[in-house]
């Protein structure tokens, strides 16, 4: 009788352990399946960089059909552009458009350089510009998407209570391409590609847990940061702050 | 006297007693009575009470399915150049009260009404694209306008197109519209006739408020073609040289008193 009572706790411990050793593992594996990868390519191809009482304008490529860089993505990287001691000066793109009009409107915007010179010897244009004080356009292609989603979660409400079980997910890709233009010198100062794939989980075990990667605000943050050293930093920059992976 | 009374005693208590049980059973019929009708008037009122709700409920939702959009924007004024001619508009009735309904089977109905912003876009358009314009009543000009005007431009909306996502991947709101251009020699001949169409789009969020903004980027679109392809259409290049000439002849031809 003696021998027994130990057996028991030993047997019980190891199976509370066998289950606590399972939630971990299945916790792990849910919070590593949600998570973003991120995917940066700048590319600078001048060394100018913005001086003293320059502004930068972020515009949104429009004339695509399916897509369009959303307009709370041009407020989060103009704000964050513009954020800190360190800010730039920052024009805001509705104004500059509206200064522009009809010259920015998506039928008639410059699609190359070659385009914008053009533009820029149309009367009354350049001196339009130059009085908004901008010097770089950065246009902004791109959309976020939801790629891929899956799983499913079943609830149930009875008398003695309710509850959700079952496991969703679901991805989205957050892709732009920046190209920066040099009002001054009539170039594209280069470009930068950002792709951000955010995995989100729900796991459902009674109440529903939802683990929510943000890739767009991820793309945001890495964006506004390789855009700041674009435009601060000369020839060269280099690849800027690492990528997040979160 | 009391010999008698005991001898018909006993049918009298039966008389008594059933006359009693009759009266018993009528105020108990009298009460179920009243009870059956409270209990109507009680299920009456309940189902009042329930036809109002309902009655709210479906007025409710109805107004959430009925939307009302009045487009409204600031328009800005073109970057070109002017064009050397003084022209009469003519904004007629069915372009300044232009309303759009449509109802959209099992959705919803929407009511757009544009009059006020096409005559802010159009009026403030055509004041930037010409030297001089001025407002006309009919397309044949008065005698004061005919010395004063080099022809009469007349816009109207023909078209007029939208698609609300209701679900799915769709995340814009989208407009397409139409308007017709016309332009007229100062006699009321046509010059020209032009179509122009903008589309515009807009993100999802308040679906009154993105079908405002798709509708203000179309309109911007229309300004914009009208502002730089005017002078590209058929018959205007000669229009205007025509009227440059004739100027131009006025104004060499000696002043006679």
């Amino acid at each position: 009788m003696r021998l027994r009572c130990p057996q028991k706790l030993r047997s019980l411990i190891d199976v509370v352990q066998t289950q606590k050793l399972t939630l971990t593992l299945v916790a792990v594996g849910v919070l590593s399946g949600c998570g973003v990868t991120a995917r940066m390519e700048p590319y600078k191809q001048t060394n100018s960089v913005i001086n003293d009482g320059e502004q930068v304008v972020v515009l949104a490529r429009k004339h695509h059909a399916t897509h369009e860089a959303e307009a709370g993505f041009i407020e989060c990287i103009s704000d964050g552009l513009s954020d800190g001691r360190d800010g730039l000066d920052v024009h805001s793109s509705t104004e500059f458009e509206d200064k522009l009009y009809p010259w920015f409107e998506p039928s008639l915007a410059p699609l190359s350089t070659d385009d914008l010179t053009e533009l820029l010897e149309k009367p009354g244009v350049l001196d339009q510009v130059e009085e908004t004080g901008v010097r770089f356009v950065v246009w902004l292609d791109g959309s976020t998407e939801r790629t891929a989603s899956g799983g499913g979660i079943t609830c149930a409400a009875g008398v003695g209570g309710a509850g959700c079980m079952g496991l969703a997910w679901w991805e989205d890709d957050a892709r732009y391409d920046a190209t920066v233009w040099d009002l001054h010198e009539l170039t594209s100062a280069g470009t930068i590609y950002a792709d951000f794939v955010g995995r989100s989980v729900m796991p459902a075990i009674v109440i529903p847990i939802p683990l929510i990667a943000r890739p767009q605000a991820k793309a945001c943050r890495g964006l506004t940061d390789q855009l700041f050293d674009f435009l601060t930093s000369p020839y060269g920059y280099g690849a800027g702050p690492d990528p997040e992976l979160g | 006297m009391t010999g008698i009374r005991e001898f018909f005693a006993p049918p009298l208590v039966i008389m008594d007693r059933f006359t009693e049980s009759v009266r018993t059973t009528r105020l108990k019929l009298l009460i179920r009575e009243a009870s059956r009708t409270m209990e109507s008037m009680r299920t009456i009122r309940q189902c009042s009470i329930v036809t109002r709700l309902l009655g709210v409920l479906v007025g409710t939702s109805l107004m959430g399915c009925a939307s009302v959009v009045t487009v409204e924007a600031e328009f800005p004024q073109p970057l070109i150049e002017k064009i050397p001619v003084r022209v009469g508009v003519l904004f007629d009735d069915a372009l300044r009260n232009y309303e759009y309904y449509e109802e959209i089977p099992q959705q919803a109905t929407w009511t757009i009404y544009l009059g006020n912003a096409n005559e802010l876009m159009l009026d403030g358009l055509f004041e930037t694209m010409f030297l001089e314009t001025a407002l006309v009543e009919s397309i044949t000009l008065t005698s004061t306008d005919l010395f004063r005007l080099d022809g009469v431009l007349h816009p109207a909306l023909e078209k007029f197109e939208f698609e609300v996502p209701i679900g799915g991947n769709d995340e814009f709101v989208e407009v397409w519209m139409q308007y017709k251009l016309r332009l007229f020699e100062p006699g009321g001949e046509l010059v020209t006739e032009w179509p122009v169409s903008g589309y515009g789009k807009a993100e999802l969020g308040n679906k009154e408020d993105a079908l405002n903004r798709a509708t203000v980027t179309a309109m911007r679109e229309v300004g914009a073609t009208i502002s730089t392809r005017f002078l590209e259409q058929p018959g205007v290049e000669y229009w205007i040289q025509e009227r440059q000439n004739e100027a131009a002849l006025s104004a060499e031809a000696p002043f006679v008193n």
